[in-house]
């Protein structure tokens, strides 16, 4: 049976397969390959295969990590370490924060009644709907003019004593600031994927919770979120995804010491010069940690989760 | 083991009234089972007593201590679900122990308790096992052994057994009416099968409507059922219905109706009489009437359908333009279509009150 299934496939099938694939892996593989170039073989226009591989992008892009002398530049203006270091902890917190509030404001939307429930279901997703460049200019006034803290202040000369600096200390600029932004960004998307997860937890595994004594933290702790996991490992996998790749606003709200790598790449462009090569590099090491994330993520994605927890 | 009492308890869900104010008895150490069709209020009591519903008004007393503000875990209870609800994350082991593991017993305490219940429920080879990896009578052992761990004082059934095959039903019926002699607990038990509330209940309560129409033993409702709902509600096959006028013959008290007469029984008369009505329904059991001529009083019946079930048959009959239900021995050869004389044994005859269904 299964042999004939096979045979049936109309080729136009695998022509769209094929193209399919091709669109999917054809720019990694150009970046792949690309990284591996001289700036020169890139725009030479031979483009072909044939090329003498190299890690010199490699060496440039990490350059402030690496523990010798590179021989082709003097001087290391790319940081990438720091600036990977601040997307990963950007992206990771913003993705723990936005699941922690996300499941529980989830939940409470679901289960709980009270006044204002579906309005405020609905406008959650309203939020979702403005554009992230829209929020961009109030955003960076907020961060930069309105959530600081005075230099004459107390808290402010305290700061300023321990990590140095001149003006007020604002949002701006700090990974605070980013990873707020991010959250209130994602935050919508969670809990409206993590809804339809708590829906369908069985009314009655909550009720057989409170008679076995489980007060409603332990419910949710230990009945409803282990069984929402694959919602959640699902909605990490968007949301660090997000928070990883986000340019625009980390551009605008980023310092020089909290930038991330999606701004660090954009940074080899100038008026004079693209070094495709590094952009290349930098990009390939960029695309490492969301595809290890999304593969321990998507571990805990399985189906029928509430399999044999009611009968039909 | 608490009594527990219900007094004038009432549920409404805005200004739907599903219960109406129901006073109830549930002694200590007894089997009670909440009886009737489906929406009569049964499973809205139960969950009421259990803490999962609050009480619109009146007041639930455990040995005179009023529980209706408590929490489910302040109330001693274990309660069985109808879909069994089990943790899906967790092992049989993990799902058992899981309410001796919020109230922070001793492990070792823990791991005994969970053996000797696993053990008496022949479920301790699965105790490392999920629940999707269980049958559903696996299941409904599962459920039962999670509420059977905590050692409460009372233990809730809703409707245990209604998501389980026949064969599987009866089974664990017998299994429960054993486990019922074994421990001796409170338990309330809620179903919507008539069959399982005889087997199990030493004390059935059959609700409709939200209200309660009668109480007491298996043999009581059976034998002496207050109205007409619960003497067609408790026996199967279910009680026949006909209408009828009460008339007076020969000095005897005799009932016609489309297709019979029937007299009525020497003690049923002498009730009958200070009664003013005429207008009534009578109540035969399909056991009632037999194919065996006795001298009793005779009926004709006019067979449209012979089910056959082994030792007896159902045969679906005419009585004028009445449905007769009829329970014969199947050694009695039976032909469709023909009219044949049958026997009333009339002291088993019910007469109910046709305007307000009660028994006469």
């Amino acid at each position: 049976m299964s042999d004939k299934t096979y045979d049936k496939q109309h080729p136009a099938f695998f022509a769209l397969l094929a193209a399919l694939i091709f669109m999917a892996v054809g720019p990694i593989v150009l970046m792949f390959v690309n990284s591996f170039k001289l700036d020169v073989d890139i725009i030479s226009g031979t483009g072909g295969l044939l090329f003498l591989p190299t890690i010199q992008n490699y060496e440039t892009a990490l350059c402030d990590v690496l523990w010798y002398e590179l021989d082709h530049m003097d001087f290391c203006s790319l940081k990438f370490g720091g600036a990977f270091a601040n997307s990963l902890v950007i992206a990771l917190v913003s993705t723990f924060l936005t699941l922690v509030l996300g499941c529980m404001a989830a939940y409470a939307l679901v289960r709980f009644k009270f006044m204002g429930r579906d309005t405020a279901s609905l406008t959650t997703l309203m939020v979702r709907m403005v554009p992230p460049a829209v929020l961009l200019v109030p955003v960076f006034g907020l961060w930069n003019n309105e959530f600081c803290i005075g230099k004459t202040t107390m808290v402010g000369e305290l700061i300023r004593d321990m990590f140095g600096g001149r003006g007020d200390i604002c949002l701006a600029g700090t990974h605070s600031g980013i990873i707020l932004i991010y959250v209130a960004m994602n935050l919508p998307f969670v809990i409206w994927i993590l809804q339809s997860f708590i829906v369908q937890v069985p009314h009655s595994l909550e009720e057989a919770a409170r008679m076995d004594g489980a007060n409603p933290f332990q419910i949710f702790f230990l009945v409803v979120l282990p069984i929402i996991k694959p919602g959640l490992a699902a909605a990490a996998i968007f949301t660090f995804r997000i928070a990883w790749n986000e340019y625009l606003l980390a551009s605008a709200l980023s310092d020089r010491d909290t930038k991330t790598v999606p701004i660090l790449i954009v940074n080899n462009m100038s008026e004079f010069n693209v070094e495709w090569g590094v952009i290349m590099a930098t990009g390939m090491l960029l695309a490492i940690p969301p595809i290890i994330f999304t593969l321990l993520a998507s571990r805990q994605i399985i189906t029928g989760m509430t399999a044999g927890a009611v009968k039909g | 083991m608490p009594k527990i009492v219900f007094d004038q308890v009432s549920k409404s869900y805005g200004s739907v009234q599903v219960l109406q104010p129901l006073d109830l008895e549930l002694n200590d150490s007894e089997f009670t089972v909440l009886v009737g069709p489906s929406g009569c209020g049964k499973s809205t009591t139960l969950r009421m007593l259990a803490g999962l519903e609050t009480i619109t008004s009146g007041e639930i007393y455990f040995d005179g201590k009023p529980i209706g503000h408590l929490e489910p875990k302040q109330r001693d209870i274990a309660m069985v679900f109808q879909d069994y609800a089990l943790y899906p994350h967790m092992n049989i082991a993990q799902n058992m122990s899981f309410a001796l593991r919020l109230a922070k017993v001793d492990k070792s305490e823990i791991d005994t308790r969970v053996k000797r219940v696993a053990t008496m429920l022949h479920i301790d080879h699965l105790l490392g096992r999920k629940p999707a990896e269980l049958s559903g009578g696996q299941r409904q052992r599962v459920a039962m052994g999670r509420a059977m761990v905590r050692d409460a004082g009372t233990f809730l059934f809703d409707e245990p057994l209604s998501n389980l095959d026949a064969k599987l039903r009866a089974k664990m019926r017998t299994e429960l009416a054993e486990m019922r002699n074994q421990i001796d607990k409170n338990m309330v038990y809620v179903t919507h099968d008539q069959v399982e509330a005889m087997t199990l209940g030493d004390r059935i309560v059959v609700m409709s409507d939200g209200v309660i129409q009668q109480q007491g033993t298996p043999e009581e409702l059976y034998k002496t059922p207050r109205n007409r709902f619960v003497a067609g509600f408790i026996g199967s096959p279910t009680m026949n219905f006909m209408d009828g006028e009460l008339t007076e013959q020969e000095g005897a008290l005799w009932v016609r109706g489309d297709g019979y007469l029937l007299p009525v029984a020497a003690e049923a008369a002498a009730r009958l009489a200070s009664h003013g009505t005429r207008e009534v329904a009578i109540g035969l059991r399909p056991s009632s009437i037999t194919n065996v001529i006795n001298g009793g009083a005779p009926v004709e019946l006019q067979i449209v359908v012979s089910e056959y079930l082994g030792a007896q048959s159902v045969l679906a009959t005419r009585c004028g333009s009445n449905e007769l239900l009829v329970e014969v021995a199947s050694a009695v050869p039976i032909q469709h279509g023909t009219t044949q004389t049958f026997e009333v044994n009339t002291e088993e005859m019910m007469i109910f009150d046709r305007e307000t269904g009660l028994r006469l």
